[in-house]
């Protein structure tokens, strides 16, 4: 587990070094095509980010980042804001449907969103009342299993065939309502096998029952268990993304697995304005966070956390038709699964 | 051996200007934090997250830590002083420690809370200094039947805190219990009793709950009460703990030391739970359990160690695991992660110098704690000769502030004042109002834990006996309350 982290570090080191040089000379250049765009009246206060999640959690930092290299790149002042309850659910409401759409509110937010729009927001507001202006990064959820006890070294493939001959004896850990459920889901509907599913709050949570043995495989994001899988308490065994991840090349991903295209769940990282943002501030902020995320010290940063960028989505002019896609994909699972009628 | 090195390590590390001017510093701000009713330490380290990123990792990590342990040294002032808690950890000191302010006796009381957190502090970091790693491998396999063994022990130390009607306190434990009901179920994501509200679904906030039925019910209480025109009439005799006290103290703090640092090990245990639990084992053991909510020292000695000791407990599982076990520390670890550290199981042998400063750091910002402490004793003391007209504007500002800071929705405003009516309107009925929000922290964890338990468990509820830590504690519990059912000899009848 070592070796591929110390690969990475390397290859964000070479990286920026690679970088460096042609960033510093494209720097004034950016700066200036940003200073372009920037409208006469605005900003003429701080902007605010909203994370909806606590101070301190992988969102929060990843918006903390972004605020830092944003505030590089344009010179205005950027305010982290944590607005925080329910799971999101109060942000998200917060940013579609009270703040303000003048350009100083700003949701640094993840594709949760979705499922809190579509779901639980009672036809109050859409996925579609917050546009998006910039792709940040992902993580794959990722299936971990035991280093100690009678499932260790068992594949995704051995522990769900056992999952089938002896339904309802390997505790899974999951987080309800959330892609944790449906990833089960899938694979019960598709295999035949059954999980006990043991209810945590985080995928964190989860990884920690998985490394003190009182659950049997877990699922969560490299961050959270890459500390563990380094002491050699837990193992990743599937990664649910369409590729191999270049951190866990040994890995395979859950339909490599599996046998199957739909085990595809991850956390997209984006940012979004509250529909009716004036179209040219609309403008400068999009410009302000590509120039942010062009540069190798942030991308160094979020390297660093574990993430990784979707080729699909790091490309801006097609960035918000593929995150539509993603949501409607999302829509189409929930319709299938009797989830929204 | 080992331990000493990295000790000594640590101390190298810490000992620069800089570095002991931040623990200084967050000793402080944490002092400020605690003693100011409504601001905790949980909004604190989150508005000063972004100043850390300028420091060195080692000295972002001392000043947060420092400000973390120093909100349990302040919490106590507000507490004792004015029967408003400062913070949510020291709710359960208002009860005795205000009553000893009302006797005159406010510097024993606040010097007492300040050796005890320093006691307690202290003891809590030297086991952090020899057994972390040894601690946090048997922390790791505390699962959901462990933890639902404890919570019960938790729920069943409640019912001594009923000091009034028996009746009215299980009332209030049980209306704890409904109202922590409120907001998205644990287990499998629902709402419920949201009424279709988004606010509630987010759950009804803890600190809003304590600022509302403390904070502001003392305030309406007080405002009626016009005869009087400062805090405490009497005057204030002697600044110091006596004697007497000192020897009604000193296993009270002890004993809170010990409680306190285990349940700061515990996922969803920290210092709120550990100063409750502190106080209902120090009421029941004591001789004369009757001078409990009429002053008793051991009421401050105990739970004011215990959140102390609470503190260090907790940081273990972040610092030797990566695993935080409340908000507060999950904000700590947050700020590592921003430095681009991720804490987990090899932590103190990659970063010994990290590992090893904040411990050591730990040593020192308790010294300066004490130090800074101490001789604000009779200054806070003279506190209490403020006017209520100047002073309780001042404070309902602050919960304010500090409510609303927490997660900046007006929503928990609301809460906070209705809490405070309904504070209020319970006060007068004579209901206890301590075993209400202590239900409401166990609450969440209690049924999360049964319900994770039973979903782990092939075989439904056998899963309590099989497992010989859980079976112990449940036994304990059913020994408890089978001590309360049971008359004692001298008191007069049941005391439930």
């Amino acid at each position: 587990m070592r070796n591929p982290r110390i690969a990475f570090v390397f290859l964000a080191i070479s990286l920026s070094a690679l970088l460096a040089t042609p960033a510093a000379a494209q720097g004034d250049g950016a700066k200036a095509d940003l200073a372009k765009l920037k409208p006469k009246d605005f900003p003429t206060g701080p902007i605010e980010f909203t994370v909806v999640y606590p101070a301190g959690g992988g969102m929060d930092v990843t918006a903390r980042l972004l605020a830092k290299h944003v505030e590089k790149w344009s010179g205005d002042r950027i305010v982290v804001n944590n607005r925080t309850g329910g799971a999101g659910m109060v942000g998200h409401a917060y940013l579609a449907t009270q703040a303000k759409p003048d350009g100083y509110t700003v949701g640094v937010i993840a594709n949760l969103m979705w499922g809190d729009a579509m779901l639980r927001a009672q036809n109050r507001w859409a996925y579609t009342d917050l546009e998006p202006i910039g792709y940040l990064n992902s993580d794959a959820l990722t299936w971990v299993g035991p280093t100690e006890g009678p499932y260790k070294g068992m594949s995704v493939r051995q522990i769900v065939a056992l999952a089938k001959d002896k339904p309802g004896t390997i505790r899974a850990a999951t987080v309800p309502g959330s892609m944790w459920d449906y990833i089960l889901d899938q694979v019960e509907a598709n295999t035949g096998a059954k999980f006990l599913r043991v209810p945590f709050q985080g995928g964190g949570a989860g990884i920690n029952a998985l490394a003190g043995e009182n659950v049997d495989i877990a699922q969560g994001f490299y961050s959270e268990f890459r500390g563990l899988a380094e002491a050699g308490k837990v193992t990743p065994i599937g990664v649910a993304s369409s590729e191999r991840m270049s951190f866990l090349k040994d890995t395979p991903t859950m339909n490599e697995a599996l046998g199957g295209n739909e085990y595809l769940w991850n956390v997209i990282r984006f940012v979004v304005v509250p529909k009716g943002t004036p179209a040219d501030r609309k403008a400068y902020l999009k410009a302000a966070i590509e120039a942010a995320m062009k540069d190798p010290e942030l991308v160094a940063e979020y390297v660093k956390a574990g993430v990784y960028f979707d080729p699909k989505l790091t490309n801006a002019a097609r960035m918000e038709t593929n995150l539509n896609e993603y949501a409607e994909r999302e829509r189409e699972f929930y319709q299938k699964t009797g989830r929204l009628k | 051996m080992e331990a000493l090195v990295g000790l000594l390590t640590g101390f190298g590390v810490i000992m620069t200007p800089a570095n002991l001017y931040l623990c200084f510093l967050g000793s402080l701000i944490g002092t400020l934090v605690g003693v100011l009713p409504g601001v905790g330490p949980l909004a604190a380290l989150a508005l000063l997250l972004p100043v850390t990123f300028t420091l060195s990792p080692v000295g972002g990590m001392v000043m947060l830590a420092s400000i973390f342990y120093g909100a349990m040294y302040g919490g106590s002032t507000t507490s004792i002083l004015l029967n408003i808690p400062g913070e949510a950890a020291s709710v359960v000191t208002c009860i005795d420690g205000h009553q000893m302010a009302k006797q005159g006796r406010a510097g024993a009381a606040l010097g007492i809370a300040a050796i005890g957190s320093f006691v307690a502090g202290t003891l809590g970091v030297i086991v952090m200094t020899f057994c972390a790693p040894a601690i946090a491998a048997v922390a790791i396999r505390f699962g959901p039947p462990e933890n639902f063994a404890l919570m019960v022990l938790g729920v069943v130390c409640t019912l001594f805190m009923i000091t009034r009607s028996p009746v009215k306190g299980a009332l209030m434990i049980a209306l704890g219990f409904l109202t922590a009901t409120v907001g998205i179920d644990v287990v499998n994501g629902r709402e419920r009793f949201t009424f279709g509200s988004v606010d509630l679904s987010a759950g009804i906030e803890l600190l809003a709950v304590v600022i509302g039925l403390f904070g502001v019910t003392e305030i309406l209480s007080n405002v009626e009460a016009t005869v009087k025109s400062t805090v405490v009439a009497e005057r204030i005799r002697g600044l110091w703990p006596t004697l007497a006290d000192w020897r009604a103290s000193w296993r009270p703090m002890l004993r809170g030391s010990g409680l306190g640092f285990f349940l700061g090990l515990v996922p969803g245990g920290g210092p709120v739970t550990a100063s409750f639990m502190s106080y209902a084992v120090e009421k029941r053991i004591s001789a004369r359990p009757e001078r409990f909510g009429k002053g008793a020292i051991e009421g401050v000695a105990g739970p004011e160690s215990a959140n102390n000791a609470a503190v260090a407990g907790s940081l273990i599982p972040v610092l030797s695991l990566g695993i935080p076990g409340n908000p507060v520390t999950a904000l700590l670890l947050g700020a590592l992660v921003i430095q681009g550290i991720q804490p987990g199981p090899l932590f103190i042998t990659q970063r010994p110098d990290l590992f090893w400063g904040i411990v050591a750091s730990m040593y020192v910002g308790n010294v300066f704690l004490l130090l800074l402490n101490l001789p604000l004793v009779g200054l806070w003391a003279q506190l209490l000769r403020i006017p209520y007209r100047v002073l309780f504007p001042i404070v309902l500002l602050l919960s304010v502030v500090g409510t609303y800071s927490a997660n900046k929705n007006v929503f928990d405003l609301w809460v906070m004042l209705g809490f405070g009516i309904a504070g209020y309107v319970l006060h007068k009925l004579n209901y206890d109002l301590a075993p209400f929000i202590i239900a409401f922290v166990l609450a969440p964890l209690l049924e999360q834990s049964l319900r994770q338990s039973l979903a782990m468990s092939p075989h439904g509820a056998m899963i309590f006996i099989e497992r010989p830590a859980t079976l112990l504690m449940l036994l304990c519990s059913a020994g408890l309350i089978a001590l309360m059912l049971r008359p004692l000899p001298n008191t007069k009848g049941g005391r439930l």
